[in-house]
């Protein structure tokens, strides 16, 4: 079983949290948290049990960003999901390297949210104009009448 | 490519963003060597309307239409991907009936976006004739779709809990008579395009991804399957009925773009078997779920649900904090991921094979920008 793999080559990595996720209700056969820091690690343990990144994103809290990190496997059913909290001040580390398919997530998620990624080779906005002076997806950047 | 003693020069030409083969509107940055590419670098953006930051200010149903406008080709896949999580979400249970009708209208609109994206794509490699063929098919589908969902193009059809409005008689044979006219389609196409030598010629051994390469770009739907491995969403995590009826998932060997073409040939092929057996098999009953609450209210959570679109795996994650409106909606498009390869496969290839590349990519760019 891929998910039993999974779970033991990220219990190596000291994670905060790899536990199984409940398929039926949320769509995760492997549910992590880790430190943003150490996603270059996870990555390449994913990369090696032969998954590929799904999707790349974050969430904006009150307190901290969330990023979120979908893996899943052309092979097997087994989709993981690692949560990483960041806090606003710090940067997050890029994937990038592992993942060439990261590159543009990261710029996403640095365009909408202006979470920056250490390491990354080229982090320029990549859907809103270069010379854009906010980042939607945060939750200050309000809905008014105008963006609603 | 240089003459001994000629000076070497690199320049830039701007591929897109107003070009016809871009499909939409994509710039391509190209650093050329002559007629070779040296940097390809893809310059997104340009539709980018906000469909994720407008999902937080909106309830869950006000942004139901949204998913008609992602992927316009095939906007049936987003409408059932985005019911499927909320449904998810809340528990609604989906009635037999509602999810045949889902299936065998999701199904024709795949159809309906390989046949437009042939048309398109042989266009684009200078061949006109099978543009009027596959457009006199798709029209056909237009006319079914436009009977049940009310709109020719970004539908809006699904709901949480079902589908509003039932199939009929009509539409049944409809179908029916598609499928034979389709069937006997093929063959044209196969005179027409497989075994054209200058469609051969421009397409075999060009482009060519390997598994490798999928893997680490994250590519899906018709991208991988072109490169051998079978991963279909509709197979590989089976949601709706489709466990219920047979058909096969179409591979190609080489993973270039003749590969990718004649997948997405025989997927309709695929598309109209299912289309087929659903119609054979079409339970009566209700086709919407008995208690749909009016304001859709998910406890505190997250799901991610992913179906399979023409183009790949487009992925709903949403997270709820027990609020009527999601906290975050992100949508996972297929396009946005088998784009990110071009710079890679278009290095060292001629501008005119770039044309035949980016078209074989089948991109939706507003699907991209979203």
């Amino acid at each position: 079983m891929l998910s039993e793999r999974i779970k033991k080559a990220l219990a190596l990595l000291k994670l905060e949290k790899v536990e199984g996720g409940d398929y039926g209700k949320t769509g995760y056969h492997v549910e992590a948290a880790a430190d943003p820091g150490q996603m270059p690690e996870v990555a390449k343990a994913m990369l090696a049990e032969g998954c590929f990144l799904e999707s790349l994103t974050a969430v904006d809290y009150p307190a901290h960003f969330t990023l979120v990190y979908h893996f899943a496997s052309y092979e097997e059913l087994c989709r993981t999901v690692v949560h990483a909290k960041l806090d606003k001040r710090l940067m997050a580390t890029s994937i990038t390297a592992v993942y060439p398919a990261a590159n543009w997530y990261e710029r996403e998620v640095y365009d909408l949210f202006g979470i920056k990624f250490a390491g990354h080779p080229d982090l320029r906005r990549i859907l809103l104009p270069l010379e854009a002076d906010f980042h939607p997806l945060r939750k200050d950047f309000g809905a008014t009448a105008s963006n609603a | 490519m240089h003459e001994p003693g000629q000076e070497e020069k690199t320049y830039v030409l701007n591929f897109g963003p107003q070009h016809p083969s871009t499909h939409g509107v994509l710039r391509v940055e190209l650093q050329m060597e002559g007629e070779f590419i040296t940097k390809a670098a893809p310059d997104i953006g340009y539709g980018h309307r906000g469909h994720e930051h407008m999902a937080e200010n909106r309830n869950y149903q006000q942004f139901l239409p949204n998913m008609g406008r992602v992927d316009y080709l095939h906007a049936l896949a987003y409408n059932q991907g985005y019911c499927m999580a909320v449904e998810k979400l809340t528990g609604l249970e989906v009635p037999e009936r509602a999810e045949f009708i889902r299936v065998i209208t999701a199904e024709l609109n795949r159809i309906a976006s390989h046949l437009l994206w042939v048309g398109a794509y042989l266009l684009d490699l200078g061949a006109f004739t099978p543009f009027l063929y596959c457009f006199d098919d798709r029209e056909n589908i237009l006319d079914l779709l436009d009977r049940v969902t009310g709109s020719r193009l970004t539908y809006c059809y699904y709901r949480f809990g079902g589908v509003p409005k039932d199939i009929d008689d009509e539409f049944m044979a409809g179908c029916r008579a598609f499928i034979t006219r389709l069937r006997g389609r093929f063959k044209d196409y196969d005179d027409l395009v497989t075994k054209n030598i200058i469609f051969i010629k421009r397409t075999r051994d060009i482009g060519v991804i390997s598994k490798e390469q999928c893997v680490r770009y994250g590519l899906t739907g018709p991208m991988v399957r072109g490169s051998g491995i079978p991963y279909d969403i509709r197979k590989s995590e089976p949601y709706s009925v489709y466990p219920r009826f047979d058909f096969e998932i179409p591979i190609g060997e080489r993973g270039d773009i003749m590969d990718r073409y004649l997948v997405r040939i025989r997927e309709m092929a695929q598309s109209l078997r299912i289309i087929e057996q659903a119609l054979d098999k079409l339970p009566d009953g209700p086709i919407m779920a008995e208690k749909v609450p009016k304001r859709i209210k998910p406890a505190a959570g997250e799901v991610y649900q992913a179906v399979e679109t023409a183009r790949g795996e487009f992925g709903c994650y949403i997270v709820s904090e027990g609020d009527i409106k999601p906290y975050r909606i992100k949508l996972r498009v297929p396009s946005f991921g088998n784009l990110s390869i071009l710079p890679e496969i278009a290095v060292d290839t001629l501008v005119a094979d770039l044309v035949a590349i980016l078209g074989s990519i089948d991109v939706v760019v507003p699907e991209i920008d979203r």
